[in-house]
């Protein structure tokens, strides 16, 4: 493989800004869980957020689609703007949202229905779809993408959560990516599975890629080098050093990243 | 530098472990070079023969060296400092690995040349430039064990001076040539002699660069001097 296209392939592929966030801050209460982070999240990016517990990256990712409004004591301040417009607009609904920006969470948490209508679920509800065939092909579509479909193609019906933690992973995101979000948000998506689980979600990450922005949080600081284009490490509710992945887990600026990553720093 | 330790102490001894591995590399390859050119100018086999038997234990730290560092990536997966220093230490016992051989190569030529006329002034100069290299040797590696960027930029500098001993010692052997063809033979092995230690000149540098881009995360972008162009015609 030549220089040029070594580089092209860590290249990332569209410049344009998703998300672009300016002094963002979040209190729970008394405590300033985040403070003043500026971030441009790129589109069709894989961006992963490093950093000890209680840094403020998942704060910060709940701030993307608004979960943080479920918490009461939460108070968000500053500006996050999707396509340059203000996700915390009185006037945008918050469902409407999160149907835009989908979110997978740490544990997989299939709803207690057939693995159908897990994923048929935010396609009915957004009145995405006007007919059954339309939403049996959306299903389809998003099981497959998912890498699911020939593991479950013949048990439709069966119960999502009778499947294993790496398929429940799966169906989530299948899940997650059946209201065509623009943006995917995984929390931990891979900490409760096992390596070829894994691998299979990271060659699933890698894959969307080519059509949504996923951010990702997570303690596997290997995960984050594998799978992302662009790093953010938050340290104490700060932003500390955000940029390419490679120059973060090979050259980092600040010495705190290096701190961490090198394992020095817990 | 980073000076805090890391939260598993056993990659901290790992680390270490195989940096000092590479130290004791450098000594037994200073000691090989000036000790080769020690018995070229004294004649002495025994200590020639000494150089040779050595360089089997610079070669086996080398592949322990390369073990370690495979460990290392495989259980550890270093980051940032920690994987430059495993990258810098694989290079740098590949160049000492190679200083060993041309000091081995000296000791074997010097046994040779025992049998020969010896070619006045030629040992003493060829002992004058090794002790200038071996210097450049010890100061490359005095600057990785102390991440001293001015001392491995200071040896890029003085590499400069030995390519000008290189180059008058190759006048001076042509010179010997042409003056009486019986000396071909002795200054052909001198001359490969020189061109040897030349070339572990060139290996400091390669080390000295290494601890510049340990030390910084960037290889020197400047080229440095060099005076080791030889021009046939002129002598």
């Amino acid at each position: 493989m030549s220089v040029i296209e070594m580089k092209l392939e860590r290249e990332v592929t569209a410049d344009t800004i998703k998300i672009e966030a300016r002094k963002v801050q979040v209190h729970y209460g008394q405590n300033h869980a985040l403070k003043d982070v500026d971030v441009d999240i790129l589109a069709k990016t894989v961006t992963a957020f490093i950093g000890p517990s209680g840094c403020g990256k998942s704060t910060f990712l709940r701030c993307l689609n608004r979960m943080n409004d479920t918490v009461a004591s939460a108070k968000v301040t500053g500006s996050i703007l999707l396509d340059g417009a203000d996700i915390y607009d009185p006037r945008v609904d918050p469902v409407q949202l999160r149907a835009k920006v989908g979110m997978v969470f740490q544990k997989p948490n299939p709803f207690p229905k057939s693995i159908y209508d897990n994923v048929a679920y935010g396609p009915k509800i957004h009145g995405l779809t006007r007919s059954k065939a339309e939403l049996d092909e959306v299903v389809e579509s998003c099981l497959r993408k998912a890498a699911l479909w020939n593991e479950v193609k013949d048990r439709l019906q069966s119960p999502g959560t009778g499947l294993s933690g790496g398929q429940q992973q799966r169906l989530c995101i299948a899940r997650a990516i059946a209201t065509s979000p623009e943006v995917l948000l995984m929390d931990e998506p891979c900490s409760a599975l096992d390596p070829i689980a894994t691998a299979q979600v990271e060659e699933l990450i890698d894959e969307l890629r080519s059509q949504f922005s996923v951010v990702i949080v997570t303690h596997s600081m290997q995960q984050a080098a594998r799978v992302s284009q662009r790093t953010a490490f938050f340290h104490l509710g700060n932003l500390v050093e955000y940029g390419e992945t490679g120059t973060i887990f090979t050259n980092p600026k600040d010495p705190r990243t290096e701190s961490y990553i090198t394992g020095r720093i817990g | 530098m980073n000076t805090e330790r890391h939260i598993a102490s056993a990659f901290d001894r790992d680390l270490e472990g195989v940096q000092a591995l590479v130290v004791k590399m450098g000594g037994l390859v200073e000691a090989a070079l000036s000790d080769a050119a020690m018995a070229l100018e004294m004649r002495d086999e025994a200590l020639a023969e000494r150089v040779r038997a050595q360089d089997t234990a610079i070669d086996a730290l080398e592949a322990q060296v390369n073990d370690e560092c495979l460990r290392l990536i495989a259980t550890r997966a270093p980051a940032a400092t920690d994987l430059r220093v495993v990258l810098t230490v694989m290079k740098i016992a590949a160049s000492l690995e190679r200083c060993g051989d041309y000091a081995k190569n000296l000791a074997k030529r010097s046994l040779v040349l025992n049998k020969m006329h010896s070619v006045e002034g030629a040992t003493g100069s060829i002992r004058r430039m090794a002790r200038q290299v071996g210097l450049l040797l010890k100061d490359a590696l005095d600057a990785f064990i102390h991440r001293d960027v001015e001392l491995a930029a200071s040896v890029r500098q003085q590499d400069r001076d030995v390519d000008q001993m290189y180059t008058a010692l190759f006048r001076e052997f042509l010179t010997h040539m042409m003056e009486d063809p019986r000396n071909i033979s002795a200054c052909m092995h001198l001359h490969f002699i020189a061109k040897n230690i030349e070339r572990v000149g060139d290996h400091a540098t390669t080390i000295a660069e290494q601890v510049i881009f340990l030390a910084t995360g960037q290889l020197p972008s400047e080229p440095r001097p060099k005076a080791d162009s030889v021009n046939m015609g002129e002598v």
